[in-house]
């Protein structure tokens, strides 16, 4: 296998490099998935029916707490990745355990949120609006616990088989994954939330 | 430790949460529905673009153009894709 | 008792029951056969574990034609039905089940992997790679293809066949409306294949964009790979939204969502417009390579460069960007305002302009040519002015007002089948004679190929002509039968024998395969067109690892300039090659896969939680596994290149 010295690990191989182009052009179709989502989000949002609207369900606290985890989860597997490629193994495992408390946390506030809005009467099967605030919440929220399994699965690898040319191409290529995901959250608080809320 | 947190990455966490508090004037101050998405447009996408540069190192190899057309061209038919359907479904109908 | 009577057909007729009986005895059959010839093991390790490009090509073509044939059975049927006024040979349910399953194969199952097959056939070998960037995503594209198809099509022997139209409309697609499980086989068949679609739209990018050989420049890419690529691009940033738009379907239909229902807030024409943001850049995924087959084909039989390269490269960005700005003429009539109408007629009209520049290109690539009129040649020029006729219907089309008139008429059926006849199935045929001995190692006989190109031109245009008559004249598409007082009675007649026509040039097709397997040389060269790029620079068939050495490409006719100026494209010694390993994962995953899907269909919930399961397992193992592939040593080159160079 060729190696390539001048970059940092994650990009040492020919297949690395493809491995991370191939995941932003997925990521360039995430762009779409979710773009359909709020398309159909925002034609649907005063389409409550029977149901109760935006205004009437949704709730500060909670979802400023979610935007402030993710956030910061966002920061920590930032700097994760600047430790790896300072090879400083320690300190990117912590990074990165950090970063996937911080999802679990958001995982279950956002669970919390569900909780909610089911018992206030905005279940899946309420209204147009409430059918496609909970798909579009729920979609992101199962990319979140895809991605804490990945993370976890990439930890592990890492323990076992220490920081090689696949292992801090997967580990970035997670944090890919991870930024993106913040990106999403993003447009839904400001854009589902905050616009709901206005 | 510090070379563990360099400047760039803490500058621009400090910058996001700073967006966000901006983008939360919103709901807590008097304002008009344009000027209110005005500042959430500003705000939620300027924000994506601090993830991008800070975060997710998108121009540092070769692939740069081809990354930073990628994400161009995503977010232009993603744009249009929602007003189009919005123009159609909703303004227009 | 209960749990079976939810497989059984809704509407059974004679001819389901012979299907079920016919599937029954062909499944028998290939398992028989392949335990008599004990060839299990090579069915195994050659073809269902591979993750060789070109074996992956020539599965994808095999499931296009068995597609072609089974699509093709649908459309004589329907056009058998409407031979005569008041006939009663199918009726509404059925002819409404087969005028679906018909528009979904032949899109989705048909035109979609023929246009795979011949891109993972072609575009490795024309841009000088061993392989495509991700060998095994490659290898599971195809199998949730495969099982996506297969899914669909068990649907009219299980359960009952989807009959909501192609488009899939809501509300006649939801539950009211819909009560058979067929519309959730629509969803969810379509639904795994497009997954599959969409890996290959990542594979191909990344492909192309850094895997061609040294030298080639994007500007210096042959056409069709410019064409795949482009067509690629579109893929990505469509195919999310097919699969936001088919969950939404699916809840609705399994889990009382209220996305497109009548009541509560639902919107019912949210469907048809996701449906068509996807739907209209889907058109030119199918087209696009097919102009790149044509460029390739013109191009190589006028012995000339081809014309005007950078306004073909130049229309086809044009083309990716305007192909998501123009949705709504699908649906002129639903009832949006005129500004919205408008805008859209004239994004219409202008996406029209760059597909003119390249038919412009293609005859002036002619003009002052050489021309030999081969086989794939003739299918070029006869789509020419065929197709030009059914651009200019499209413009009609693209007028709004006059939409009104043209809307869910045979008028609209008779022009996006002159378009995709023509373009995209006359492509696809080229491009398989083309590249017949590139995968097989012989020429298709010329003669039967030639009279297939006539014949299906011909039956194409008595079977389409009179549509545009009735259509304008009032006949709707999508109705079983019509009176005899609408007079549509004798064009309809000329349809149905231009559609058995057609019927007899594809058996034809099926015919030459088997004459010149049986009959046709073997002694041919690697460039028996005397061709222009480089796949026609490797052997005949091509080796595992595509080339040797890889080539320095100095134009986009690489292989053409090196044979004019007498320089070798292969310059250096042999070095050990990397190849990716084969694996059954994709096979296995796929099936899964498939599990899942057919238990979504029917609300078998504990299987579909433990098809999820499993789907996720794959993930996880695929995670942990480490496959760094294998080298072929140099020896073993050297044997092979001495072997290839006697066999020729």
């Amino acid at each position: 296998m060729k190696m390539d010295h001048s970059l940092p690990l994650e990009y040492s191989t020919d297949q690395n490099k493809l491995n991370i182009l191939g995941f932003w052009i997925f990521l360039g179709a995430e762009i779409m998935l979710f773009a359909t989502l709020f398309a159909s989000y925002f034609t649907l949002a005063n389409r409550t029916g029977n149901g109760p609207t935006g205004a009437e369900i949704f709730e500060i606290t909670p979802v400023l707490i979610e935007t402030f985890l993710l956030l910061t989860s966002s920061f920590t597997i930032g700097l994760g990745i600047h430790a790896m490629r300072l090879g400083k193994q320690k300190a990117m495992l912590t990074f990165f355990s950090v970063t996937l408390l911080l999802g679990l946390a958001f995982l279950g506030v956002e669970i919390y949120e569900f909780v909610h809005y089911v018992h206030v009467g905005a279940g899946l099967q309420t209204s147009a609006f409430t059918s496609i605030l909970l798909t579009t919440l729920g979609t992101h929220g199962a990319h979140v616990t895809l991605g804490l399994f990945w993370g976890l699965f990439i930890i592990l690898q890492i323990k076992k088989r220490g920081l090689t040319p696949q292992t801090a191409n997967k580990s970035f290529i997670f944090s890919l994954y991870w930024h993106f995901l913040d990106v999403v959250w993003i447009f839904i608080f400001s854009f589902i939330y905050l616009k709901g809320m206005m | 430790m510090k070379e563990l947190f360099p400047a760039k990455q803490v500058l621009g966490f400090a910058f996001s949460i700073l967006l966000t508090v901006v983008a939360l004037a919103v709901i807590f101050l008097d304002m008009s529905f344009q000027m209110g998405m005005l500042i959430l447009l500003v705000t939620a996408f300027v924000q994506a673009g601090v993830q991008l540069i800070v975060f997710m190192h998108a121009g540092e190899t070769e692939d740069r153009p081809a990354i930073y057309t990628n994400i161009y061209y995503g977010v232009i038919i993603a744009i249009v894709t929602v007003l189009g359907t919005l123009l159609t479904m909703v303004w227009d109908m | 008792m209960e749990f079976f009577e939810r497989f059984a057909v809704p509407h059974p007729s004679p001819a389901i029951y012979a299907s079920m009986v016919a599937i029954g005895l062909v499944v028998i059959a290939i398992i028989a056969g392949l335990t008599y010839f004990k060839k299990w093991g090579y069915l195994w390790r050659e073809w269902l574990t591979t993750v060789d490009h070109k074996r992956i090509g020539i599965m994808y073509l095999i499931s296009a034609l068995i597609m072609l044939f089974r699509g093709g059975v649908d459309a004589v049927m329907m056009r058998a039905q409407l031979s005569a006024p008041e006939n009663t040979l199918l009726d509404a349910q059925h002819y409404n089940e087969i005028f679906t399953t018909h528009g979904v194969v032949m899109i989705i199952f048909m035109a979609m992997p023929f246009i795979f097959a011949l891109m993972n056939i072609v575009v490795p070998l024309q841009i000088g790679a061993r392989d495509v960037a991700f060998p095994r995503l490659n290898a599971l594209s195809f199998w949730l293809f495969f099982m996506g198809a297969m899914l669909f099509n068990i649907s009219f022997v299980v359960g009952g066949s989807p009959d909501a139209g192609w488009t899939s409309y809501f509300p006649l697609a939801g539950n009211d409306f819909s009560t058979s499980v067929g519309t959730n086989y629509y969803m969810l068949a379509i639904q795994i294949s497009g997954i599959g679609s969409l890996m290959t739209g990542i594979n191909m990018i990344t492909t192309i964009l850094r895997m061609r050989a040294p030298g080639m420049t994007l500007m210096k890419m042959p056409m069709f790979t410019w064409s795949t690529f482009i067509a690629n691009v579109i893929i990505v940033f469509a195919f999310p939204v097919l699969t936001v738009a088919l969950a939404m379907g699916t809840m609705d239909r399994l889990f009382g969502t209220q996305f497109f229902t009548m009541e509560n807030g639902g919107m019912d024409m949210l469907w048809a417009n996701l449906f068509w943001v996807w739907g209209h850049p889907e058109v030119y995924i199918l087209i696009l390579p097919a102009f790149g087959i044509y460029s390739e084909v013109i191009s190589t039989f006028s012995r000339k460069n081809l014309y005007g390269y950078k306004s073909m490269v130049a229309s086809m960005v044009v083309i990716s960007l305007m192909s998501f700005l123009v949705w709504v003429h699908h649906f002129f009539t639903m009832g949006q305002g005129a500004l919205t109408n408008s805008i859209f007629s004239i994004t219409t009209m202008a996406i029209a302009v760059p597909t003119g520049v390249k038919i412009f290109n293609w005859l002036l690539t002619m003009y002052k040519g050489k021309i030999t009129i081969t086989t794939p040649m003739l299918y070029s020029l006869l789509f020419i002015p065929l197709f030009t006729l059914g651009g200019v219907t499209g413009v009609m089309l693209a007028m709004s007002a006059a939409d009104y008139q043209y809307h869910n008429t045979m008028f609209l059926v008779a022009h996006f089948h002159n378009v995709i006849i023509p373009g995209v199935v006359f492509a696809m045929l080229a491009g398989l004679t083309y590249y017949w001995p590139k995968m097989f190692g012989f020429m298709l006989n010329e003669k039967i190929g030639k009279w297939t190109a006539w014949l299906l031109s011909i039956g194409f245009l008595l079977a389409f002509m009179p549509m545009y008559i009735t259509g304008l004249d009032g006949q709707a598409r999508r109705m079983y039968t019509y009176s005899e007082a609408t007079g549509f009675g004798t064009l309809n007649m000329i349809s149905f024998v231009g559609a058995i026509i057609m019927a007899v040039g594809f058996a034809l097709i099926v015919y030459n395969v088997y004459y010149s397997t049986r009959y046709a040389s073997r002694d041919i060269s690697s460039d028996p067109w005397d061709a222009r790029t480089l796949e026609w620079s490797t052997h005949n068939p091509v080796p595992e690892y595509n080339f040797a050495i890889v080539p320095e490409v100095k134009s986009s006719q690489a292989l053409w300039d090196a044979k004019k100026e007498g320089h070798n494209l292969f310059k250096g010694k042999y070095e050990e090659i990397h190849m990716p390993n084969n694996s059954g994962a994709p096979f296995l995953m796929s099936v899964v896969f498939f599990i899942w899907g057919f238990a979504m269909i029917f609300s078998l919930w504990i299987p579909a939680i433990i098809a999820t399961i499993g789907i996720f397992a794959f993930m996880a193992h695929r995670s942990f596994e480490q496959d760094h592939g294998h080298h072929i040593s140099v020896k073993e080159i050297e044997e092979t290149e001495t072997k290839m160079r006697g066999a020729k």
